[in-house]
C-alpha cells in the first residue's frame, strides 16, 4: 500500500488499587507525578502521540478503577484492545499474585482472536521505595511461563523505564495489529478480482 | 438482493420503535415548523442530554444511544429541525423555543458532523450526502449502518416531493459556512470531541479545523466506524458519552437519575 494508514493502539492498564496504574499513565502521557492518592473513578482514557520506527502511532492508554466500576462500562470497553498492561506494586506481593486472575479477566472480557498470543506486558511498580518484596526473579518466572511476556521494573515517581516500559507496549501492539491487517486487506484484493458484491464477503470480518 | 442484517428489522429498533414515542411539538405558530422529537428515560431529569442529527440523517439515526443510554437511566433526548429552517439563525433560535417548550434551560449537546455546518462550501452540496452512503468497507457493522441511513433517509428523500424541500433546507443550513464562528465556542471547557480513524466524509483539513476549534476538547478516538459511528460501532460510543457525562454525575447538570453503583 502506497499510504501508510494512521495506526490507532488501544492499551488498557489493569492492576490492583494503589499499584500506581493512574501514576504511570500520568508520568508517561503529563510527565508529572503527584503523591497524593487520588481515586481513580471509573474508566478513563488518556492519548499520546508516539514515534515507533519511524511511524506516528496514536496511542489510547485506558486506565480503570475497580472491577465493578468499568465492568458498567460493558465489554465495549476491552473491544478492540491491542494490547494489555498488567501492573503490580513490587512491596506488596499480594498485587503480583492477583496478576493471574487480572489476566483472566481480560482474556475472557476481551475475548481477543489469539489470546494465547496476544500481547500483555507486565510492570511492577514502585521501584524507587528499594524495599521490593517481590524479587524480579519471581516475576519473570511468571511471565515466561505466560509465554514470554516482556517484564519491566518501573517508578511513577522517578520516572524510571517507563518511557522504555510504554515503547515496548507500542512495539507489541503493533506487531498484533499488523497480523489483524493481513486479515483485513484481504477481501479488498478479492475486489481487483471484479467482484464487487461487498455481501458475498462478509465472513471476512467475523469477530470471535 | 441478498442482505446482511437489515438494522431497521434488529429487535433494538423495533424495540425503540414500540416503546419511545415519536412527539410532534410546534414551538411557533407557522406550518410546518414542528419539531420531531424523541424523549426517554426520567423526565425528573433537568439536564438531559440532547442528539441533533447530521444534514443527511433523522433522528432515528441515534435508536442505539436512545434505547442503551436511557436503559442506564440517562434522559435522553434526540430531536430534528423542522423543514423550513433556512440558516443556522433560525434554527437556533428554532431550538431555543424548543428548549424552553421542553422546559430545560441547560443541556448536554452531542452532535454529528457539526464541522460541516461551517466548513464545506456548496459546491460539496452532492457530494456530502452521497458518498457517505457508498461504503468500501468490509465490516458489516459499518454496512449495517449505511444500509439503515440509505433506507431511512434517502429513498423517502428520493420518493417525496414534499422531503425534498426538507432536504434542501437541512442542505442550506449545512453550507450557510460563515454563521457558526468557531471562536465562539473556544471557550468551551467540556467538549469531547469522537473521530474515526478510517475513511470518511470529512477530508483532513475540516478535520484539523474542529480540533482547532475545540483546545480542551477530549479526543476520543475509534479505529473504524465510518460515517456512521452512533450506529455502526454505537457501544463504544456509549462509552464515550458516559464519560464524558460522567464529571457532571453528581452536580446540577447531571444528565442521569441515580448514578450507577460508586462502590
Ligand atoms: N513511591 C512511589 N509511589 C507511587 C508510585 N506510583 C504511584 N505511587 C503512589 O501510589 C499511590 C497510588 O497510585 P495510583 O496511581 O493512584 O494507583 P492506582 O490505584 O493503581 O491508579 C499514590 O499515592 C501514588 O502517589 C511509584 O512509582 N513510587
Ligand atoms: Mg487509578
Amino acid at each position: 500500500m502506497a499510504t501508510k494508514k494512521k495506526g490507532l493502539l488501544k492499551v488498557i492498564i489493569l492492576g490492583d488499587t494503589g499499584v500506581g496504574k493512574t501514576s504511570l499513565m500520568n508520568q508517561f502521557v503529563n510527565r508529572k507525578f503527584s503523591g497524593q492518592y487520588k481515586a481513580t473513578i471509573g474508566a478513563d482514557f488518556l492519548t499520546k502521540e508516539i514515534m515507533v520506527d519511524d511511524r506516528v502511532v496514536t496511542m489510547q492508554i485506558w486506565d480503570t478503577a475497580g472491577q465493578e466500576r468499568f465492568q458498567s462500562l460493558g465489554v465495549a470497553f476491552y473491544r478492540g484492545a491491542d494490547c494489555c498492561v498488567l501492573v503490580f506494586d513490587v512491596t506488596l506481593p499480594n498485587t503480583f499474585k492477583s496478576l493471574d486472575s487480572w489476566r483472566d479477566e481480560f482474556l475472557v472480557q476481551a475475548c481477543p482472536r489469539d489470546p494465547e498470543n496476544f500481547p500483555f506486558v507486565v510492570l511492577g511498580n514502585k521501584i524507587d521505595l528499594g524495599n521490593a518484596a517481590v524479587p524480579s526473579k519471581r516475576a519473570e518466572r511468571w511471565c515466561q511461563s505466560k509465554n514470554n511476556i516482556p517484564y519491566f521494573e518501573t517508578s511513577a515517581k522517578d520516572a524510571t523505564n517507563v518511557e522504555q516500559a510504554f515503547q515496548a507496549i507500542a512495539k507489541n501492539a503493533l506487531a498484533q495489529e499488523s497480523e489483524q491487517d493481513l486479515y483485513n486487506e484481504f477481501p479488498d484484493q478479492i475486489k481487483l478480482t471484479g467482484d464487487s458484491n461487498r455481501f458475498n464477503n462478509n465472513d471476512a470480518g467475523c469477530s470471535c | 438482493m441478498r442482505r446482511l442484517n437489515n438494522l431497521s428489522e434488529s429487535s433494538d429498533y423495533l424495540t425503540f420503535r414500540s416503546s419511545v414515542p415519536l412527539r410532534n411539538i410546534c414551538v411557533d405558530n407557522s406550518d410546518g415548523k414542528s419539531w420531531k422529537v424523541y424523549d426517554a428515560g426520567p423526565k425528573s431529569v433537568r439536564c438531559p442530554l440532547i442528539f441533533v442529527p447530521p444534514a443527511c440523517g433523522t433522528a432515528e439515526v441515534y435508536f442505539r444511544q436512545i434505547l442503551h443510554l436511557s436503559a442506564c437511566g440517562y434522559r435522553v433526548i434526540a430531536v430534528e429541525a423542522p423543514r423550513s429552517y433556512w440558516n443556522v439563525n433560525d434554527w437556533c433560535i428554532g431550538f431555543q423555543l424548543l428548549l424552553d417548550h421542553l422546559r430545560l434551560d441547560k443541556v448536554h449537546l452531542f452532535g454529528a458532523s457539526l464541522g460541516k455546518f461551517w466548513m464545506l462550501p456548496a459546491i460539496f452540496l452532492k457530494r456530502l450526502i452521497m458518498p457517505s452512503l457508498v461504503t468500501k468497507s468490509y465490516d458489516p457493522d459499518i454496512i449495517e449502518a449505511v444500509d439503515f441511513v440509505a433506507e431511512k433517509v434517502v429513498l423517502p428523500f428520493q420518493v417525496n416531493t414534499i422531503n425534498r424541500l426538507e432536504l434542501a433546507s437541512r442542505l442550506t443550513l449545512n453550507c450557510a459556512s460563515s454563521r457558526v464562528h468557531p471562536e465562539r465556542i473556544r471557550g468551551l471547557q467540556f467538549v469531547t470531541i469522537m473521530d474515526v480513524f478510517d475513511e470518511y466524509a470529512l477530508c483532513s483539513p475540516v478535520r484539523e479545523e474542529i480540533y482547532d476549534a475545540f483546545p480542551n476538547g477530549k479526543l476520543a478516538q475509534m479505529k473504524t466506524g465510518g460515517n456512521f459511528v452512533y450506529l455502526s460501532k454505537y457501544e463504544e460510543v456509549n462509552v464515550h458519552i458516559k464519560i464524558h457525562l460522567r464529571k457532571f454525575e453528581s452536580g446540577s447538570y447531571s444528565a442521569i437519575l441515580v448514578p450507577y453503583d460508586t462502590s
